[in-house]
C-alpha cells in the first residue's frame, strides 16, 4: 500500500511572548492521512486546530517538526500547489465574478488562458454553480459562495484539500445542504480532506476517521474511526452508532474544557 | 411603493434647486435691493450668456482655469497615487517621507503661493504647482490607506495560491484600493479648484480667479457670480466625470 499523503511529525508550535515564557498553541502534533481519506478534527475552541491547518498550508511558520506530502519534505514543495485552502468566510474577491475568482489559482500554473478558463467552468459545474459564472459574490447566497470557494481550492487540483469550518457561518438547513453537496465532490474528486469544525456531528457524518484535540496547549487526545458505511446520508445521524460516538465525543471534549477552566475561560 | 422611492430623491433634488433659486431671486430683489452687494440669478444667468454667446469673452477665462486644473490634478495622480502605494508597501518609505508631507499638507497652501510664484514665474508653472500642491495630499493619503486596510484575508488568499509578488499587488491590492483611490481623487476635485482660483489671484491676467477677484475689485456682482457659477460647474462636471469613471471600473461594487 502507498504511503500517506500527508503525515504530521511532532509538530509544534508556539508565539514568542515578551517577559514570559512562550505562548504554546499545539505540540507534539502527529497525524498521517491515507490517500482520498477524510479526517476531521474537532476540539474546544482556541485549541489551535485552526492554526493547524494554517501551519501545514504554509501561511504560518512551524516552530518545531515537519510536514511530509507524498514522503517529500513541505519545505521543498512550498512554491507548489499541493494544497487547497477552504477559508471560513468565502474570502471571495467582490470585484471578481464568480468564474474570475475560481480562476484566480489558476492563473499563474502556466495553463493557456483558454484551458484555465475550461477547467474553472467545469468546477463551478461540479459545484453546482453553472450559470452562475458572471455574477459577482455579493449577488451569491452565503451557502453559494461557500461553493465558489470550494471550487476554486479543487480548481488548481491539488493533493490535500485543508477545509476550516467552511459552513460554520450558514444557517443549518443551508449547512446539511452543503454537507451532503460536499460528500458528493468529495466522492467525485476523491481528494484527501482534512476538516476542522467545531460542530461533532458534522464531523462524524462527513468523516472516515475523527480526531479529537485537547484544550491548549492542543495535541491530539484521541481519534475514532467512523463506524458509517458510504454513502453517507442524513438519516445516518439517527443511527445508534452514530449517536453514541457524537455522545463519546462530546464527553471528551466536555472534560478538555473543563480541566482547561471551564467555559468561563474560553 | 418603488415607484415613489425613485421619485422622491429627484423631486427633492429638483425641489431643492428651484425653491433655492427663487429665494435668492426674492432676497436679491426685495430685501436687499441693491445690486452693489447681491444680483438675482436671472441677472447673473442673463451675464452668463452675454459673455458666452453674445461676447464671448468667458472662454478664455474658462479655458485657462481648465488647463491649470487639468495638469495640476493630472500630475497629482501621477505623483499621488504611486507615491502611496509605496509608502503604504515600504515602512522605510514612509517613515522617511512622513515628517515633510506632514508639514506640507497642514501648512496652509495659501502661504505657499508666493514662494511658488517666485520659483516658477507668473507662467503657467506656479498656478500647476499650486494646484498640484492641493490635490496630491488627498491622492496620497488615500492611496496609502486603501492599500493598508486591504482585507487580511485577500492576502491570506493569495499566499495559499503562491501568488508571486507582483501577482499580488495585481490582483489583490491594487483593484482592492481603487475605491479608496477615486474618493481621494473626489476630493482632489475640490482642493484642486480652490487651488486655481488662489494661484489666479496672484498675477494672473486670466482664468476664472483672476475674474472673480476683478470683478470683486471693480464691485461687478454679475461677473462675480458667473465667475462662482463657472467653478461651481467645474467641479460638477468634475464629480461627474470621477463618477462615471468609477462605475467603469468597479461595475462589482453596484449593490
Amino acid at each position: 500500500m502507498a504511503g500517506p499523503v500527508l503525515e504530521l511529525r511532532n509538530l509544534h508550535k508556539e508565539l514568542p511572548r515578551k517577559d514570559s515564557e512562550p505562548f504554546k498553541i499545539f505540540q507534539n502534533l502527529n497525524l498521517s492521512l491515507r490517500d482520498g481519506e477524510f479526517v476531521s478534527i474537532v476540539g474546544p475552541s482556541g485549541c489551535g486546530k485552526t492554526t493547524m491547518l494554517r501551519v501545514i498550508n504554509g501561511l504560518m511558520p512551524l516552530s518545531s517538526g515537519e510536514i511530509f506530502i507524498d514522503g517529500k519534505s513541505a519545505k521543498e514543495l512550498d512554491h507548489q500547489l499541493v494544497m487547497g485552502f477552504v477559508f471560513q468566510g468565502a474570502s471571495l474577491l467582490p470585484w471578481r465574478t464568480s468564474l474570475k475568482n475560481v480562476l484566480l489559482g489558476l492563473e499563474g500554473s502556466g495553463k493557456s488562458a483558454g484551458e484555465a478558463e475550461q477547467t474553472a467552468r467545469k468546477y463551478l459545474d461540479l459545484v453546482g454553480l453553472s450559470g452562475f459564472e458572471s455574477n459577482y459574490p455579493h449577488e451569491l447566497s452565503g451557502g453559494m459562495q461557500q461553493r465558489v470557494n470550494l471550487a476554486r481550492a479543487l480548481a488548481v487540483d491539488p493533493r490535500i484539500l485543508l477545509m476550516d469550518e467552511p459552513f460554520a457561518a450558514l444557517d443549518a438547513q443551508t449547512r446539511n445542504f452543503m454537507q451532503l453537496e460536499l460528500l458528493r465532490i468529495w466522492r467525485e474528486t476523491k481528494k484527501s480532506v482534512i476538516f476542522v469544525t467545531h460542530m461533532i456531528a458534522e464531523a462524524i457524518l462527513l468523516s472516515d476517521r475523527v480526531i479529537v484535540f485537547s484544550h491548549r496547549p492542543g495535541t491530539i487526545r484521541s481519534e475514532f474511526k467512523v463506524p458509517l458505511d458510504r454513502p453517507r446520508h442524513m438519516e445516518m445521524r439517527a443511527d445508534p452508532r452514530f449517536l453514541e460516538l457524537e455522545n463519546i465525543i462530546w464527553k471528551q471534549i466536555e472534560e478538555e474544557v473543563n480541566s482547561s477552566g471551564g467555559f468561563a475561560n474560553q | 411603493m418603488n415607484e415613489n422611492r425613485n421619485l422622491t430623491p429627484t423631486l427633492l433634488r429638483v425641489g431643492s434647486v428651484i425653491t433655492g433659486l427663487l429665494l435668492w431671486h426674492y432676497i436679491a430683489n426685495l430685501v436687499i435691493n441693491d445690486t452693489a452687494i447681491l444680483v438675482s440669478p436671472v441677472v447673473v444667468v442673463t451675464k452668463a450668456y452675454e459673455m458666452l454667446v453674445t461676447t464671448g469673452e468667458l472662454y478664455p477665462h474658462l479655458f485657462a482655469s481648465s488647463q491649470i486644473f487639468f495638469w495640476g490634478f493630472v500630475l497629482a495622480i501621477l505623483v499621488g497615487v504611486p507615491l502611496g502605494f509605496v509608502m503604504a508597501l515600504s515602512p522605510l518609505v514612509r517613515d522617511y517621507v512622513n515628517p515633510w508631507m506632514t508639514t506640507l499638507y497642514t501648512a496652509p497652501r495659501i502661504a505657499f503661493a508666493p514662494v511658488l510664484l517666485l520659483w516658477f514665474g507668473i507662467g503657467a508653472g506656479s498656478k500647476i504647482a499650486i494646484v498640484f500642491l492641493g490635490c496630491v495630499f488627498p491622492i496620497l493619503i488615500n492611496s496609502y490607506y486603501g492599500m493598508r486596510v486591504v482585507n487580511r484575508e485577500y492576502v491570506e488568499l493569495a499566499r495559499s495560491f503562491r501568488l508571486n509578488r507582483w501577482a499580488l499587488f495585481g490582483k489583490i491590492l491594487l483593484p482592492a484600493s481603487i475605491p479608496f483611490i477615486l474618493s481621494g481623487i473626489r476630493l482632489a476635485i475640490g482642493r484642486g479648484l480652490t487651488g486655481v482660483a488662489i494661484a489666479e489671484w496672484f498675477g494672473a491676467s486670466e482664468g476664472l480667479g483672476y475674474l472673480v477677484f476683478f470683478a470683486g475689485q471693480t464691485l461687478n456682482v454679475p461677473i462675480l457670480f458667473v465667475g462662482v457659477a463657472a467653478f461651481a460647474l467645474l467641479g460638477i462636471i468634475g464629480f461627474e466625470l470621477v463618477r462615471r469613471f468609477e462605475a467603469f471600473v468597479t461595475p462589482w461594487r453596484k449593490a
